[in-house]
């Protein structure tokens, strides 16, 4: 049925309406979704408008959704050039430097996240290293998302991200090195470069393109993770819903409304993932997503 | 043993049993409403197919900790019926776990073959008559390596749940830690998740190579 409806539509000629129309339909789909579900669950207008027009809560929402986006991106770039070096040493013959690799990856990628932010957080109460920078505890916007991000808790939750993250994508990285033909590896060795020549100019730039679009949707999972820093007090996103019910005592609404912008965020970063997808097919890396 | 008394050792132990019991219960929860939601999506029926689509987009898109939060304080409440914390939290993390299982049994049903759906509706078959007999048995097959590797995720999941008072191995983990002032019964704790987690996941992979030479 549907390959016939195909064929008739492309056969006419003309403005091809259709595209549009799917989208339109989708963002009425969505829209449908956004009002059902607080129907749904029996909230209530007014608590949305107490949200909206305080100037305070909004405020809040801003800071925690900066600290949020910060945060994540803080430790993705970290990770980045950890998660390589483990994948490398995974991979290499020396066993003195394999062993400690394969143990990191394995233990770090075992345990509940959770956990590493509360060790990390009880156990190093040194990390306000930073506080003489960020100076007195200010209410400007600015610093005071400075003060938020790189706080003792916001440096514990870097911490605890970049390690999680970095062991990770450590196996997404060696499976797409792995993926490569041997003969790459053997041809630039050949010629004359060395291990690490050979690395950083043919090997390692095929497996990154190899593994973008896996490790995109990686980085959707840490934006999430973000979330975990609001238990030991790091404010962001899920924090400030919990400052905004606090004062206000709408929680359902405040975690709605928190609920969408993390929606919002990760369904951005989804998207850009199907667009390197569709542009440059990566091969069959692709983890299972486990949130 | 660690410096630990043996009343603070039996707290963990019985944390340890709670977080089973959740991995246990919500893994459950989750594979039933993930393959209602993995048929759905392959489903003839546009709006059925857009429905589990938004269910599953919803899920993977926001944090598990913000379901449970909401799930608390509707369950704790709001809701017409009032469930305890252990109950909430089995239904938040199978419900949330749902979404990635749904996506895990879709991608097994793309893997069955066409021939084997047309000859099973040109027996006269209907849909859901060869979803039953002909395509779900071949897709749980191949669903079930990137399934355990799911509910090692759950069990590490279930540590979360800790944040809405249910008393679960984190949980105790923190109260000792409290009583103890020593950080490092987190470690013990730790050590009991990787203990769970690396035979299940070395469990999963064996199976994974066994059924891939097989198929």
């Amino acid at each position: 049925m549907a390959v016939q409806a195909q064929e008739v539509r492309a056969a006419r000629p003309g403005f091809d309406w259709w595209p549009v129309l799917r989208v339109l339909l989708q963002i009425v789909g969505v829209g449908l979704f956004l009002v059902l579900i607080p129907i749904a669950f029996g909230m209530e207008w007014r608590n949305f408008e107490r949200i909206f027009t305080k100037a305070t809560s909004l405020r809040f929402l801003s800071l925690g959704l900066i600290a949020t986006v910060a945060v994540s991106l803080i430790s993705i770039l970290l990770s980045l050039p950890l998660a390589t070096g483990l994948a490398l040493g995974r991979l290499s013959r020396i066993r003195w430097i394999k062993l400690p690799c394969v143990a990191f990856i394995e233990v770090i990628r075992a345990l509940p996240l959770l956990l590493l932010i509360f060790y990390i957080n009880l156990r190093f109460p040194g990390l306000n290293f930073l506080a003489p920078v960020l100076g007195e505890p200010t209410t400007e916007y600015f610093g005071r998302a400075m003060q938020i991000v790189f706080g003792e808790k916001g440096i514990a939750v870097i911490i605890a991200l970049t390690l999680y993250t970095a062991a990770v994508n450590a196996e997404l990285l060696r499976s797409g090195i792995l993926s490569l033909d041997r003969g790459q590896n053997e041809a630039a060795r050949s010629l004359g470069l060395s291990y690490w020549q050979t690395m950083r100019k043919v090997i390692l730039p095929q497996a990154y393109r190899r593994t973008l679009a896996p490790l995109i949707a990686q980085f959707t999972i840490l934006v999430k993770d973000t979330s975990l820093g609001s238990i030991i007090g790091f404010i962001e996103l899920q924090r400030t819903a919990r400052i905004i019910y606090e004062n206000d005592y709408n929680p359902l609404e405040a975690l709605y409304v928190v609920a969408i912008l993390y929606f919002i965020v990760n369904y951005l970063l989804g998207l850009t993932s199907k667009f390197i997808e569709r542009r440059r097919p990566s091969v069959q890396l692709k983890p299972i997503e486990t949130g | 043993m660690f410096g630990l008394t043996a009343e603070n050792w039996e707290l963990l132990f019985q944390g340890l049993l709670l977080t089973l019991w959740l991995t246990f219960a919500s893994g459950l929860l989750s594979v039933a409403l993930g393959i209602i939601v993995g048929i759905m999506r392959s489903a003839p029926i546009g709006l059925l197919r857009s429905i589990a689509a938004g269910y599953t987009e919803l899920f993977r898109n926001i944090p598990l900790l913000t379901v449970l939060f909401f799930a608390y304080i509707y369950f704790g409440g709001r809701a017409g019926i009032t469930l305890d914390a252990i109950t909430t939290a089995i239904i938040a993390l199978g419900v949330y776990t749902s979404a990635y299982v749904g996506e895990v049994i879709r991608a097994g049903l793309l893997t069955v073959s066409k021939g084997n759906i047309e000859a099973a509706r040109s027996q006269g078959m209907s849909f859901m008559q060869s979803m039953r007999y002909v395509q779900l048995p071949q897709a749980l097959r191949a669903a079930i390596p990137p399934l355990g590797t799911l509910i090692i995720a759950l069990l590490k999941n279930t540590s979360l749940a800790s944040t809405i008072t249910v008393a679960d191995l984190l949980f105790r983990a923190d109260l000792v830690t409290d009583r103890t002032f020593n950080p490092d019964v987190l470690l013990i704790a730790g050590a009991m998740y990787v203990a769970l987690t690396l035979p299940l996941g070395a469990l999963v992979s064996v199976i994974e190579r066994r059924w891939a030479i097989l198929r």
